[in-house]
């Protein structure tokens, strides 16, 4: 079964994993476009996904080894930093994190990536919006009745387009947040 | 300011006793499972956060390889932060029997 779907939000995407895999299936594969595969099971796996920012391939082998010895298997990520998905069958032992310390470092980690982004995406709209503004059609704004309003709808769709940046940036703002809220809850 | 690890967290409390004897990571856990009667059940995120944050602060070092797992063990840092946590809490214990301490004062 492949099933294409976007997250913003890591402990969404967590969430819906465990949802198929309670369905009966286990991960496969996950690609960079967001296609997920599947497979039957009769057997139970869980997944938990964690956050790391770059690590030198010797740490990064350390990392992975280490999880690898609590039967978690790496179905994606990269030593160049990101999320990273772990799955193993569940055993009753399914967590990655065992105390506030670590869960609170883990949201820590979150925070740095989405307003990492957030900043990302804040600059290339400014720099896409600087000069021209949305919407780019000459003379848009000085056309008249109906051909202004046909113009306009015709425009209206690019000018969404470049608004993308803008939308990831509002995303990644509220993935900050949300990060944010449960960190300084864990601080408490 | 106190150093941000102190007063040792449970975790990083259980791992310093465990590593006065080298041992890789998975076997820090198994360890620790031991000593603490089955209370303390460490996470792989948790426990290789901890090595590393431990080995940053120059408390634990590795000390060689065992196939292809890194073995670490307690630096003469690390036994002196033991040291200062045992002395806190033996004076906390202290207060529990009801002696109360006025050397201090």
């Amino acid at each position: 079964m492949k099933r294409c779907k976007t997250f913003f939000d890591i402990e969404k995407e967590e969430q819906w994993l465990n949802e198929q895999l309670q369905k009966g299936y286990r991960c496969t594969n996950i690609s960079g476009l967001g296609i997920y595969t599947f497979e039957k099971t009769d057997k139970k796996y869980v997944m938990r996904l964690d956050y790391q920012d770059y690590l030198p391939k010797k740490k990064f082998n350390e990392y992975k080894g280490i999880y690898e010895d609590f039967s978690w298997n790496h179905i994606k990520g990269s030593w160049l930093g990101g999320i990273q998905y772990w799955q193993k069958e569940d055993d009753g032992q399914n967590q990655i994190f065992s105390d506030r310390q670590s869960r609170s470092n883990y949201y820590k980690r979150l925070m740095g990536y989405s307003s990492g982004l957030a900043i990302v995406f804040l600059l290339f709209s400014y720099m896409l919006y600087k000069d021209s503004g949305l919407y780019l059609a000459e003379g848009l704004w000085s056309m008249e009745g109906s051909l202004f309003w046909k113009a306009f709808l015709f425009e209206t769709p690019f000018a969404l387009l470049r608004l993308l940046p803008a939308i990831m940036a509002v995303f990644y703002g509220i993935s900050y947040y949300k990060a944010y809220r449960k960190y300084s809850m864990l601080k408490e | 300011m106190k150093h941000k690890l102190l007063p040792l967290s449970e975790t990083m409390h259980y791992i310093l006793l465990a590593l006065r004897e080298p041992l890789h990571g998975y076997a820090v856990m198994q360890k620790i499972e031991k000593i603490s009667n089955g209370t303390v059940n460490l996470a792989a995120g948790t426990l290789y956060g901890a090595i590393e944050n431990l080995n940053k602060h120059g408390w634990i070092e590795p000390v060689g390889e065992s196939g292809r797992r890194k073995v670490y063990m307690i630096t003469e840092e690390g036994n002196a932060i033991l040291k200062m946590e045992q002395d806190r809490l033996l004076h906390i214990l202290s207060l529990y029997e009801g002696s109360e301490s006025n050397e201090e004062v």
